[in-house]
């Protein structure tokens, strides 16, 4: 009886935190997939709104701009995300003494994570980048060639170093941990079996530390995925599609060519994508841990 | 004489740090150092102050910034309070309650945090537009707080698994009622992990970009919007573009720097323990 009761009260207190979240996010991405198989196109009323099954996927899979931009989220992801980790071992371990003024040095490098990716973007593109005003223009005047053309040919390079630049510090606080973490004990042997600093990283430190690469690669593949806001505020996707990726095309679609059907089949092919990357991921973690164990 | 090479490489470490560090920051420090330029001394870039001036920040406190910096901390502190409100007592009930299906719950509301905002963009647009929720705070409040009570959950839980069962279960021969342990018993020895998720949730509302660029115009937008529309021409209000940014960064920057340690111990612990 009295558990009975308990598990009505434990339903009801979890009742309205499943209401919000079904009402914001469940029923609308059912929405997005019922949406994606009709023609809408806001600003062409004459045109109706009809039933046109698969249409939207078939032009989607047919259009060229639609590859690049898959192409780009790929680049972005993977090389941020690989650069990431290594700067943010790198950083860890050095951050993982004591030294002077060693607090001020972390709080500097992880400061950028908590800016928004709208001052990001905003400060990046006005006064470090710009080419006749910023640093990029100050420093090419100074060498005497012209300033690096970080918003044309090379704008996804610049979208991809802006991300690294954003989400190392996260990388540092999580793994600096897992270092802090490591019981003494285990280096104090290593050490007096004499291996070197290398070889002590690489066979001890890093597998000790795994479960932390593992929690922030995968944390960090969900946000990089969804990266809008550095794109929107410094290239908008541009030249072309050259800088876009796939949220930054949905948005597009959307709100720029108000196309309703078109940015649904988007924005599902988008969650398909960030689904399979994040299980094919995390079964390769747990793959490397059955073939270890 | 390997004392002194290694002593040697130590310094030659700790001096590349520090300079990494400062590169790395760069962007914020040069920001910070120009929001005390006079406008005529942002061009060209330089590291030097001529005239040191406070003149940027009183201005921008004067204009129209103010109200979308009040918004942004309405909508993040009411984000905050219903994320915590609704999903601790969920988190509570997954870790202490006696549902026989806990453990589904807790993976519903994880995958729900797996989806990327523009899966739901386009019916959220179109449900506000009819639901007259566009370019209203509350509307924002809704998105946010659906999107971030799957993390509040997800942290509390792992703080709340580092509460000793048996501390409860005295405190049900105590004879006190489920909810007077909750209040009094598991509520204090969790704070600083639900308290440091409530950080987390007012950094990410706060410096939230997608959804508030698109369900919001004007009189609900907050800062981030706000600063995307700040189009200078070249080179003109720096300045002041920098004393904005540097009042906007300065919150999320505190309360992370605060929260980091616990932040970090909720996130991998939540992922460790699986």
């Amino acid at each position: 009886m009295d558990d009975e009761l308990r598990r009505r009260r434990s339903r009801f207190l979890s009742l309205p935190a499943i209401l919000v979240v079904a009402v914001v996010t469940q029923a609308p991405i059912l929405a997005t997939l019922g949406l994606s198989l009709i023609r809408w196109i806001v600003i062409r009323p004459d045109l109706g709104i009809t039933f046109i099954g698969l249409d939207n996927y078939a032009e989607l899979f047919s259009s060229r701009d639609f590859y690049e931009v898959v192409l780009n989220t790929v680049v972005i992801t993977v090389v941020s995300l690989a650069v990431c980790t290594a700067l943010g071992i790198l950083f860890g371990l050095m951050l993982n003494h004591d030294f002077p003024g060693v607090n001020i040095v972390r709080t500097l490098i992880i400061s950028p994570f908590f800016v928004m990716d709208a001052v990001a973007g905003i400060v990046w593109r006005t006064m470090l980048l710009n080419s006749s005003f910023g640093w990029n223009g100050y420093f090419a005047s100074l060498l005497g060639v012209g300033p690096f053309d970080f918003f044309g040919v090379h704008s996804l390079l610049t979208i991809t170093v802006l991300i690294v630049w954003q989400w190392t510090p996260f990388f540092v606080l999580i793994l600096l941990a897992g270092f802090q973490n490591i019981p003494p004990e285990i280096l104090d042997s290593a050490r007096v079996d004499g291996i070197g600093w290398l070889k002590e990283l690489v066979f001890i430190r890093l597998p000790v530390i795994m479960n932390h690469i593992e929690v922030a690669v995968l944390l960090g593949l969900i946000f990089v995925l969804k990266a809008f806001g550095l794109i929107f505020v410094t290239t908008r996707g541009g030249p072309g599609y050259s800088s876009a990726n796939l949220p930054y095309y949905v948005y597009k679609t959307a709100f720029l060519g108000w196309d309703v059907g078109h940015a649904a089949a988007v924005a599902v092919v988008t969650v398909a994508i960030t689904l399979i990357a994040i299980v094919a991921l995390f079964r390769w973690f747990r793959r490397r841990i059955v073939e270890a164990a | 004489m390997v004392h002194r090479a290694r002593a040697r490489r130590r310094t030659l470490g700790i001096v590349l740090i520090w300079i990494i560090a400062i590169l790395w920051s760069f962007p914020l420090l040069y920001m910070l150092l120009t929001s005390f330029k006079g406008e005529a001394d942002v061009l060209p870039p330089s590291l030097w102050i001529h005239h040191p001036t406070l003149e940027n920040y009183a201005a921008v406190l004067r204009q129209e910034f103010v109200r979308y910096f009040l918004n942004s901390a309405v909508v993040s502190l009411s984000t905050v309070a219903a994320c915590l409100a609704f999903g601790v007592p969920v988190a509570y009930v997954v870790v202490f309650g006696k549902l026989k299906n806990s453990d589904n719950l807790f993976f519903w509301f994880l995958t729900a945090t797996l989806f990327p905002p523009v899966a739901v963009i386009v019916p959220v647009f179109l449900l506000f537009r009819f639901a007259g929720l566009l370019d209203t705070l509350g509307g924002l409040i809704l998105i946010y707080s659906g999107f971030n009570i799957p993390i509040v959950i997800w942290m509390t839980r792992s703080f709340l698994l580092d509460v000793p069962r048996e501390i409860l279960e005295s405190a049900d021969i105590d004879g006190s009622s489920r909810l007077r342990s909750f209040l009094f018993v598991v509520l204090p020895l969790a704070r600083q992990g639900i308290v440091s998720t409530g950080l987390l949730v007012f950094i990410f509302v706060w410096n939230e970009f997608f959804f508030s660029i698109n369900l919001t115009y004007v009189s609900a937008a907050p800062v981030p919007v706000y600063m995307a529309s700040f189009m200078t021409q070249e080179g003109l209000f720096w300045a002041k573009l920098c004393a904005i940014s540097t009042l906007v960064v300065l919150p999320p920057m505190v309360l992370g720097w605060l929260a980091q340690r616990s932040l970090v111990k909720g996130l991998t612990m939540g992922a460790v323990k699986g």
